[in-house]
């Protein structure tokens, strides 16, 4: 009873926090837009309260990030039938700077915007949905609260691979060599040089995975016809197959320029995950477990994770020995609960800032689908 | 001549120096060999030398073809294309070299292995291959070459324009000194493989296209 309580006096500024956030300071009047508000509202504040209650982090948030993914996926493609008639983006859209922004463009665009004081993308600036100022400022911020924990805690795409990652109990397919995780690395180097000499963003036009399913161009040529078969391809392979196969997050681990981009923000970020030698057995189930290959012999040694740790908790909750656990950089390794709310306050609330508008939105749309037979 | 060459490769530096990081920054980060200013400095400058090989052989194109742009507009689609096929041909050798198996087939790693072992010949071999480009920088360097008439002039300015945009290139032998970390190495073998295919898609594209319009 005392520790129900102290969990609930705990969740107490996030109730708060989150009505403040998924309001946005008015009670919406329809009574679809109402019950998707509450619905969302509880199902952010019962998790938030599980994970402060049971002391297990990856267990209540991949149901959360799993839930938003899906949500995002029917509010976006939702919204652009809505808008446009269907998901293909024509020329004209693009001319007209109607292509919604995506976090994954952010590294491609920096150099064209240094040397050509432009930003290499068919959106708006600001204004519009998803517009490429807001996205940068949502960046920032995720980065100095997060830093590469972003791509567990708020990437729109990452829940799908994380839940497909979760459907088999063993991983069928082991023993994957190390050095593919650098691969990210390189991506991100050959997308930027590219990006620097073509002026276009070419990751969104060559290698997206998720052009599946957001939006795609619209198909009036062979080229165009061979990037959509290219995107079909990695969504098959890195975002459904793979992840199946291997228990792991096989895109953000093999292919995203943004989580390797995202990677080395982690070292201006307050926190990261310890390992704490003393307690350690080297039973490897922190190494197993890891959805981004984060985790080697190499960096147990030096009782860290790689720099493409993102502090989803997983090894956290794997550990039989409670030696792995959230830090805070510049103090004492301690299990204590202060390190791991210190870092769970911003990381929930960013997911909730990012996840409540697409969750509410996705209950509204399927409400609508039951109801009237049509999302749109 | 010589002063408006060199001032036109100032101006345009920054520009030739983004069409060329893609092959020079991958090169240098998976490079053979410890790291160190002098040896990386080598590379760049094996590099530049390929490049300004390229850039004479333009000038002198450029003058043998009689001077006219229009012609030489023709065939730019294909001869670019080659070069990028060369190009990218190179960059995926790069990437297998210095791997005990670099593909099943035994004469494939056998190649990668001899050029392993030679590495010094890739980045000139490279610098050449990217310095027969059309990029816009290069571009406004044959409109002007072609003014003088004599082949002597025609491959100065070509010269004078290649030292004015080779000090853009002093930075780069820094890149190297990442390479002292074993994962960059991997890296930039890697990213030179994924700038290979690029350059592959991109030859196959420009040699097709321009085949057809001749």
């Amino acid at each position: 009873m005392k520790r129900t309580l102290r969990s609930f006096l705990l969740s107490l500024p996030m109730l708060l926090l989150t009505a403040l956030m998924l309001t946005g300071g008015s009670i919406p009047r329809e009574p679809s837009r109402l019950a998707a508000l509450i619905l969302t509202y509880l199902f952010f504040n019962t998790f938030f309260f599980l994970m402060l209650h049971k002391g297990r982090t990856d267990r209540y948030r991949a149901v959360l990030f799993v839930t938003y993914s899906v949500a995002f996926v029917i509010a976006f493609v939702s919204h652009l039938v809505e808008a446009r008639g269907s998901m293909a983006l024509t020329e004209a859209n693009m001319i007209e700077g109607e292509t919604p922004f995506c976090h994954v463009v952010i590294p491609m665009t920096l150099i064209p915007a240094a040397l050509t004081k432009t930003i290499i993308f068919p959106g708006s600036i600001t204004g519009t949905h998803a517009s490429i100022a807001g996205m940068f400022v949502l960046w920032i911020g995720a980065s100095l609260a997060l830093g590469r924990g972003f791509c567990g805690w708020a990437c729109f795409f990452g829940g799908l691979e994380d839940g497909f990652s979760r459907l088999l109990k063993k991983p069928l397919i082991k023993g994957i060599r190390p050095s593919w995780s650098y691969l990210p690395y390189a991506v991100l180097l050959a997308v930027v040089l590219i990006a620097a000499i073509s002026l276009s963003p070419t990751y969104c036009m060559w290698l997206c995975p998720f052009k599946t399913v957001t939006e795609y161009v619209q198909v009036t040529s062979v080229k165009i016809a061979i990037q959509t078969a290219i995107f079909l391809s990695l969504f098959l392979g890195l975002v459904i197959v793979l992840p199946i196969l291997t228990r792991r997050r096989t895109q953000c681990s093999f292919l995203c320029p943004f989580g390797a981009f995202q990677s080395f923000t982690n070292k201006v970020n307050a926190f990261d995950i310890r390992i704490d030698p003393d307690r350690c057995v080297k039973c490897g189930l922190c190494t197993k477990s890891c959805p981004t290959f984060s985790i080697d012999e190499a960096s147990i040694k030096k009782g860290t994770t790689r720099l493409s740790c993102m502090k989803c908790g997983k090894c956290v909750d794997t550990c039989p020995k409670g030696a792995i656990a959230y830090h805070v950089k510049g103090t004492q390794l301690s299990r204590g609960i202060l390190p791991r709310m210190l870092f769970l306050y911003p990381a929930f609330l960013f997911m909730s800032i990012m996840a409540g508008r697409q969750i509410q939105d996705a209950i509204v749309r399927i409400i609508r689908l039951v109801t009237t037979g049509s999302m749109i | 001549m010589g002063v408006e060459a060199f001032l036109l490769g100032l101006s345009n530096g920054a520009i030739c120096l983004a069409y060329c990081a893609p092959v020079l920054v991958p090169c240098l980060m998976g490079g053979v060999g410890a790291s160190g200013l002098k040896s990386d400095s080598l590379v760049v400058l094996r590099f530049l030398a390929g490049r300004m090989l390229g850039y004479v052989a333009f000038g002198v194109i450029a003058w043998v073809l009689g001077h006219s742009l229009t012609r030489m507009a023709g065939l730019q689609e294909p001869v670019v294309g080659c070069c990028f096929l060369i190009l990218s041909i190179f960059l995926a050798l790069y990437a297998l070299t210095g791997r005990e198996h670099t593909c099943a087939h035994s004469r494939v790693t056998a190649l990668a292995l001899r050029m392993g072992a030679s590495p010094r010949l890739l980045p000139g071999l490279a610098g050449l291959a990217s310095g027969l480009n059309f990029c816009p920088p290069f571009l406004i360097a044959l409109l002007a070459a072609s003014r003088p008439g004599t082949l002597q002039g025609s491959v100065f300015f070509f010269l004078a324009f290649f030292v004015g945009t080779s000090l853009f290139f002093i930075p780069v032998p820094f890149v190297g000194m990442l390479r002292r970390f074993p994962s960059v190495r991997i890296v930039g073998k890697m990213a030179a493989g994924i700038m290979g295919l690029y350059y592959a898609y991109t030859g196959l594209t420009m040699l097709i296209g321009g085949l057809r319009t001749l």
